[in-house]
């Protein structure tokens, strides 16, 4: 809804035009006809209209008048508006229930026009008063655009009302009813095409307009550039430096590795012969399969113990040590996704926290054993 | 914060079971293998972590699993989800059809004779120029449209910082390892 107001705050004139028209026919009957036979008495007209119930009319004079010294004549009369305004609120709400809102606080605004009408009937919740400044606004902007047109317009408006006087005001309200939920989808400014192929274009725009917002934010140094060209520029560069930092670090890690391997390795070859015969379960399954047992205690080995020494170490930014513990706990106690590998968890837990040095684990982490001395 | 946090965990988790998975394998591999098979598992682990819900991920499992040895990684660190997620490859790829045919329609638009070379008209082409590149970058990209992309490109860039994080924390705590 927002989008509809702000974003176009021209509605499609001739969606609104229409209801007015079939609002006003009624008060236009009541007030004789008469009245648009040429320019000045157009005006009268106008006032009539307005005094039950159109107050777009009404701003549509007041615009034509700026614009069309013709009119100059109206000026006078317009002056006066604002006081019968709310007097005939009263008459438009008491003569025609259906078309009141039937919300109190939007009587007011529904004898405003037909159009504010409808619009209150879907933004009730909001103020009313920026409800008025919005719907004058685009009133005010249409008639700028084309005062005179739009004069002609209500002209034939009102020869079309005449011809359609036969209807009853029930019927009237009826129709302005169905005619809202196309207002929803209209969001085209006067001048600018609403077909919905352009349409949904200018939705598609809004969009990325809004995560081109979003990604300011999230790429450092893109909240000074202005320009969509520079903004992505910028974006690209992130995201390379991104992408070369994980190859850089998976490099690092491949380097690292190796070695790791190589002293690991050395040292499970010994572990798995006195191990397998000391500890039940779980290093039965170590042994069968050394492997993986074996990565999988490096991994632990890596995230649990040297993170915790980092967390000190890099106690400088502030991030660092609620994460990295987090990253620990989250190895200890939601990692188990098989059962070797919550036994050895386990095991090292039970060393982690009783400090007993078990033969297995001081034997196979020598780190361990540090760890425990940090903790 | 708190679902940053969540992610990393989840990526961190299945990131070893992807290096688990070359733990397993006895053959010897060169730095470079070891390089790429990194840089693989977490990806896909990365990937993973975002359950098939943008474009990016899904490509970058897909693209994974398209060569036949990083398949069993790929189902390794995917685990009951495997199905699921090279599930959505298909979609991706009605995705791309939909696309070519918009390509045909702009380049016949092309061939119409540019009348003046408007600051607009330049502007348009140096961000179109630049949406081509960022399309080449996120995985998935070229399937996808305009507003789409930007979205997906908040996501990845996203992902990617808590990848970049994860990784830098796992190398220093190796290294760290390794000296003591």
């Amino acid at each position: 809804m927002e989008m509809l107001y702000s974003g176009g705050n021209c509605l499609d004139m001739t969606v609104l035009e229409r209801q007015r028209a079939q609002m006003k026919l009624q008060p236009q009957q009541q007030q004789q006809l008469s009245y648009f036979n040429d320019s000045h008495l157009n005006f009268n007209g106008f006032n009539g209209g307005l005094v039950n119930g159109d107050s777009i009319i009404r701003e549509l004079a007041f615009r034509s008048m700026s614009i069309d010294p013709a009119l100059e004549n109206g000026l006078s009369e317009l002056g006066c508006y604002p006081i019968p305004r709310t007097g005939f609120v009263s008459n438009d709400s008491g003569g025609e229930g259906t078309i009141n809102v039937a919300v109190e606080e939007t009587k007011m605004m529904s004898a405003n026009g037909t159009g504010r009408e409808s619009f209150k009937k879907r933004k009730a919740d909001k103020a009313q008063t920026p409800k008025v400044v919005e719907t004058e606004s685009v009133n005010v902007k249409k008639i700028k655009v084309d005062a005179e047109e739009v004069e002609s317009k209500v002209t034939n408006k009102n020869s079309n009302s005449r011809e359609t006087s036969g209807e009853t005001s029930n019927d009237n309200s009826k129709v302005s009813e169905v005619q809202k939920p196309d207002y929803i989808h209209v969001r085209a400014r006067r001048g600018q095409a609403t077909d919905s192929h352009s349409l949904a274009e200018r939705v598609r725009r809004e969009k990325i307009s809004e995560r081109m917002k979003y990604l300011q934010d999230l790429v450092p140094g893109c909240d000074k550039i202005i320009g969509k060209a520079g903004m992505l520029d910028e974006i690209i560069n992130y995201v390379q430096s991104l992408q070369r930092q994980v190859e850089f670090l998976s490099m690092k890690l491949a380097a690292v590795n190796p070695r790791l391997d190589i002293n690991m390795d050395s040292f499970l070859t010994k572990e798995m012969v006195s191990a397998c015969t000391d500890n039940s379960s779980a290093l039965g399954l170590v042994s069968e399969m050394p492997n993986s047992a074996y990565f999988n205690q490096v991994q632990q080995l890596v995230s649990c113990y040297p993170e915790m020494a980092l967390g000190r170490t890099t106690a400088s930014s502030p991030m660092s040590i609620p994460e990295v513990f987090m990253g620990s706990s989250c190895f200890s106690q939601t990692q188990p996704a098989s059962s070797w590998e919550t036994d050895l968890q386990n095991l090292y837990n039970v060393d982690l926290h009783q400090g007993r040095p078990g033969s297995f684990s001081s034997l196979l982490f020598p780190g361990a054993n540090n760890l425990k001395m940090e903790m | 914060m708190h679902s940053k946090t969540l992610f990393k965990q989840d990526f961190l988790k299945k990131w070893v079971l992807g290096l688990q998975y070359y733990g397993c394998s006895t053959k010897e591999m060169s730095i470079s293998e070891r390089t790429k098979a990194i840089k693989l598992s977490s990806d896909v682990a990365m990937a993973s972590c975002r359950d098939g819900k943008t474009c990016w991920s899904r490509a970058v499992i897909t693209d994974a699993s398209k060569q036949g040895e990083n398949k069993s990684l790929v189902r390794k660190i995917l685990g009951n989800e495997y199905e699921k997620l090279t599930k959505y490859s298909i979609r991706s790829l009605v995705c791309n059809k939909r696309v070519r045919s918009k390509k045909i329609l702009r380049k016949s638009r092309k061939s119409r004779p540019l009348v003046v070379l408007a600051s607009t008209v330049i502007a348009k082409r140096m961000v179109n120029k630049r949406t081509r590149m960022l399309k080449d970058l996120v995985p998935g990209g070229d399937s996808i449209d305009d507003s789409f992309l930007l979205e997906e490109t908040l996501d990845y860039i996203l992902s990617l910082k808590a990848q970049v994080d994860v990784m830098r924390r796992f190398v220093s705590a190796s290294e760290s390892l390794i000296c003591k």
